[in-house]
């Protein structure tokens, strides 16, 4: 029996999809707070304004994160979700799952929250939504020492680091984003479980250009798998494609008729740097051109490979839409090794350069893309004792702001004009 | 010369619990000591609150510091 008329959350229902409404008036069978969330959301689409408050003190004994406070401004009207904390939980990598772990998880939220949950935040992590503040420690507990299982992050932490499939199951995958993860991850436990910077901190890992995490959209570090030699072609494989005997694109898209597959048309045409062609029935291209779009190496996987020289690109400074409007990262570093055989030195120098500065520089809630961006990507390089490269324009005289330092300049600020000018005219 | 960190936690402590605001960001106490790096006074702040003489107040994207006593909690301000 609803506890609460929904007249406008009922609508939700009617289309041919699922809907959450349903499933909050499922699960309110069990847990009859979940009556209340679908009271309090009702009253905010007729009111037009949240009825959350927003943040707290709440949390585990130790951490500084991975529990949101969350409660209702009408805890009279609202009481089953009076409290209502969000608890974040690390995901396991590449989000590989058991039933048996999925199983218990739920079981335990079942027993210590409202047993609602959204898989995946867009971090990543395992998201569990509704639960009192005197549950928690005991959910974390049983979290920790039952399931061996920690706590995400949150607040002004570095958040849960997240990676793809990788080299698990991904023959394009340029280094183990697994192995990547799972070290940083426990090599920053402190910096993910208790606050440290200015803002939210985030890593992703992704193994190729493919970016399947979108590490390029919403971390402040991207580490995306490239190649710094050719793409490998089977000659053989290319001709089959153009026979018509291998599906395009690994057989996706097929339920629809495209006609027979045109290699000029479907894969030549629409590169984005024009560095492929045929030379008879052999496709050539020039590497150096390539901007490892993937495009060609998507449609044509059993003929293309990505090079045998493999790394990662690192860019930096991507964000959601928060402050001001969304940005990638910008690459800062064409090709890195990345390998556990160093236990991945060379990025871990590279983050803990960023964060030196970022903590010092940065304002208060600010990301490390927007203190980028406020101080111009030049002395951003020169933090980083990167010197500037091709690779990091963008684009040819977008950007006029180059500041010369005079020891850059040969004879300084004060050379001889004429002198010069009998060399270089004007 | 940057302070210990004994005297660092009692001027962290200090501006706690004087500034108008009850909740500071870590970047609020960096110049308690201008001599230490902010690594170092994140983690003496991150200390405090172990020891119960700060405490996390947390929106959920931002976390910030305060005295105990001063800091709003919500679940008895109701």
């Amino acid at each position: 029996m609803a506890k609460h008329e929904t007249p406008l959350l009922d609508q939700l229902e009617s289309g041919p999809w699922p809907s959450f409404v349903t499933d909050l008036k499922r699960q309110a069978e069990k847990k009859p707070e979940c009556w209340d969330i679908l009271g309090v959301l009702e009253l905010s689409y007729k009111d037009r304004i949240t009825h959350w408050k927003h943040g707290g003190i709440v949390g585990v004994f130790g951490y500084g994160g991975g529990i949101v406070g969350r409660y209702v401004d009408l805890p009279k009207q609202f009481p089953g979700v009076e409290h209502f904390h969000t608890i974040r939980v690390a995901q396991p990598s590449s989000k590989y799952y058991s039933t048996s772990n999925l199983r218990q998880l739920m079981d335990l939220w079942e027993k210590h929250g409202s047993g609602m949950t959204n898989f995946h935040g867009s971090t990543g992590d395992i998201i569990l939504l509704g639960t009192r503040t005197e549950n928690l420690e005991p959910f974390f507990w049983d979290l920790t020492h039952d399931m061996e299982q920690d706590l995400g992050g949150s607040g002004s932490n570095l958040r849960t680091p997240a990676n793809c499939v990788g080299q698990s199951r991904c023959e394009w995958s340029c280094y183990d984003t697994e192995e990547a993860c799972y070290h940083l991850t426990m090599h920053y436990q402190d910096e993910i479980h208790r606050p440290a910077f200015p803002y939210k901190f985030k890593f992703k890992f992704s193994g190729c250009p493919n970016d399947c995490v979108a590490a390029i959209a919403r971390s402040d570090v991207s580490v995306i798998g490239t190649w710094r030699d050719e793409i490998r072609i089977d000659q053989a494989a290319v001709k089959e494609y153009v026979a018509g005997n291998y599906p395009p694109n690994g057989g996706a898209h097929a339920g629809k008729d495209w006609g027979p597959f045109d290699l000029q048309k479907e894969v030549i045409d629409i590169c984005p740097t024009e560095c492929m062609w045929m030379e008879g029935d052999e496709l050539k291209i020039d590497d150096t051109e390539c901007t490892r779009c993937m495009h060609c190496i998507n449609v044509m996987p059993r003929a293309l490979r990505p090079g045998a020289d493999q790394g990662a690109s690192i860019c930096v400074g991507a964000k959601a839409p928060i402050l001001d409007g969304a940005q990638f990262s910008t690459l800062i570093v064409p090709f890195m090794k990345v390998s556990k055989d160093n236990e991945f030195e060379e990025l871990i120098e590279f983050i803990e350069t960023i964060w030196d500065w970022w903590m010092e520089v940065g304002k208060n809630r600010e990301r490390v893309g927007e203190t980028m961006q406020r101080v111009g990507l030049p002395t951003f390089l020169q933090v980083m004792g990167i010197d500037p490269i091709p690779q990091h324009v963008k684009e040819p005289r977008s950007n006029p702001y180059v500041f010369w330092k005079e020891e850059e300049v040969p004879g300084g600020f004060e050379r001889d004009v004429v002198e010069f000018r009998a060399k270089h005219a004007a | 010369m940057a302070l210990s960190t004994e005297e660092l936690k009692n001027a962290i402590e200090e501006k706690a619990t004087t500034s108008p605001k009850p909740q500071l960001y870590i970047k609020d106490f960096y110049a308690c000591d201008p001599d230490s790096k902010p690594r170092v006074i994140k983690n003496v702040a991150n200390e405090m609150v172990r020891e119960g003489r700060l405490m996390f107040w947390s929106s959920g994207s931002t976390t910030m510091y305060g005295i105990p006593s001063r800091i709003q909690d919500e679940e008895v301000s109701e």
